[in-house]
């Protein structure tokens, strides 16, 4: 972010940068920056909170009374979620044989669609562009593709590789599964969500599973796409 | 946070040897006009496109165009990196792409307008060479084209 604002600055235009490390912003000197110190993925601080991010807008706007820089300002408030607990951090009472993804989905769909609902249609659920009514189909892909199967789903994009479609499927999955789970149980912290999702769900199983699977194919390219699935 | 001493270890060495381009000085465009009469738009890094629009992938440095009357729910995100919490992002678009917070600073006359667009990238890169040769540039070309005077730059 640094770099572009260096990029775009030099080019003419004036810049201001919200700076999530400071210590990056301190090396590559972006022209106007305000260090916020939230979580990666929290850039304005606060989901919900209109006056907060508008605090944080303001702030960095505030950076445009300057009149020579490099400026690094510090947003004075704190804010966001403390922990990020990923799929290897946690482990949960799952019994793989007792649980389908595919089930999991039919019983979280009535969560999810209150969730899009409430939310004026806004979701995060489309990356992989494969309507909801076949995510059982897109399911059974995954598991069989998990278990070492040479798998394939009749909707993938061609020109999109098998590993490169499963990532946006998993996308989906897991902004389906995030979306109806906070319908479900509003009071859930991220945190509870992760540990949920990876130690309490047929589909944070799978995920996992399908990651191993390319993780052990000794193919570079297939471990990053399992490093973005989980890790 | 991320302030270093309260990532964790991984995440910690992970900022630390992340290869920084270093700078002695900043490249400087004075500020002279009055926000209120200002066109502004937004780069975000946070891989962020419109539906139907290309997913970014590994290693991608191309932008996508965001329409400033893009409702929320037509935006979407496919960063590739999980090394952020992905959750503060399905709760609330404006935590990351703050589309609504401009629209209203607008209607406030906090800023006089907003640029027919804003711009996406996927951030992260340990390369971001071609952001810097050519696909930056470009967004800049197009800024300048819209009228754009004044660019909120924001990561994830």
């Amino acid at each position: 972010m640094c770099v572009l604002a260096r990029v775009i600055e030099e080019a003419g235009l004036t810049t201001v940068t919200i700076a999530l490390v400071k210590e990056h912003a301190e090396k590559v000197k972006p022209p106007r920056s305000l260090f916020v110190p939230f979580p990666y993925g929290y850039p304005l601080g606060k989901a919900e909170d209109a006056p907060f991010q508008h605090r944080v807008i303001s702030s960095a706007f505030g950076l445009l009374d300057h009149i020579q820089g490099p400026v690094l300002e510090e947003f004075p408030e704190e804010a966001g979620p403390l922990e990020y607990p990923q799929a290897s951090g946690i482990r949960g009472a799952y019994d793989v044989l007792m649980e389908d993804a595919a089930n999991e989905v039919t019983s979280l769909r009535p969560f999810y669609e209150r969730w899009v609902e409430g939310h004026q249609g806004r979701t995060a659920v489309g990356v992989c562009n494969i309507p909801q009514r076949r995510f059982r189909g897109m399911i059974r892909f995954l598991q069989s593709y998990a278990t070492g199967e040479d798998a394939d789903f009749k909707e993938r994009p061609q020109q999109l590789p098998v590993p490169q479609f499963i990532r946006y499927c998993v996308d989906d999955l897991k902004a389906f599964y995030y979306e109806a789970r906070m319908c479900q149980k509003p009071s859930s912290t991220e945190p509870e969500l992760h540990k949920w999702f990876w130690g309490e769900t047929a589909a944070g199983k799978l995920t996992s599973k399908l990651a191993q699977r390319m993780a052990e194919a000794g193919d570079p390219a297939l471990e990053r796409v399992a490093n973005g699935l989980a890790r | 946070m991320p302030r270093l001493d309260q990532l964790n270890e991984i995440q910690r060495n992970s900022a630390l040897m992340f290869p920084c381009l270093e700078h002695d000085d900043t490249p400087w465009t004075p500020w002279r006009k009055e926000l209120s009469q200002s066109k502004v738009a937004m780069v975000s890094t946070a891989g962020v496109h419109l539906r139907g629009d290309r997913p970014f992938t590994g290693g991608d440095q191309s932008y996508r165009i965001i329409p400033s009357s893009a409702q929320s729910g037509e935006i979407l995100m496919s960063h590739t990196s999980i090394g952020w919490d992905h959750t503060g992002f399905y709760k609330d678009l404006n935590l990351a792409f703050p589309v609504d917070r401009m629209q209203e600073l607008a209607e406030r006359s906090v800023v006089g307008s907003i640029g027919e667009n804003h711009y996406s990238f996927m951030g992260a890169q340990r390369d971001p060479n071609i952001m810097i040769e050519d696909t930056g540039p470009d967004v800049a070309y197009r800024l300048k084209a819209e009228g754009v005077d004044l660019v909120l730059m924001i990561p994830i």
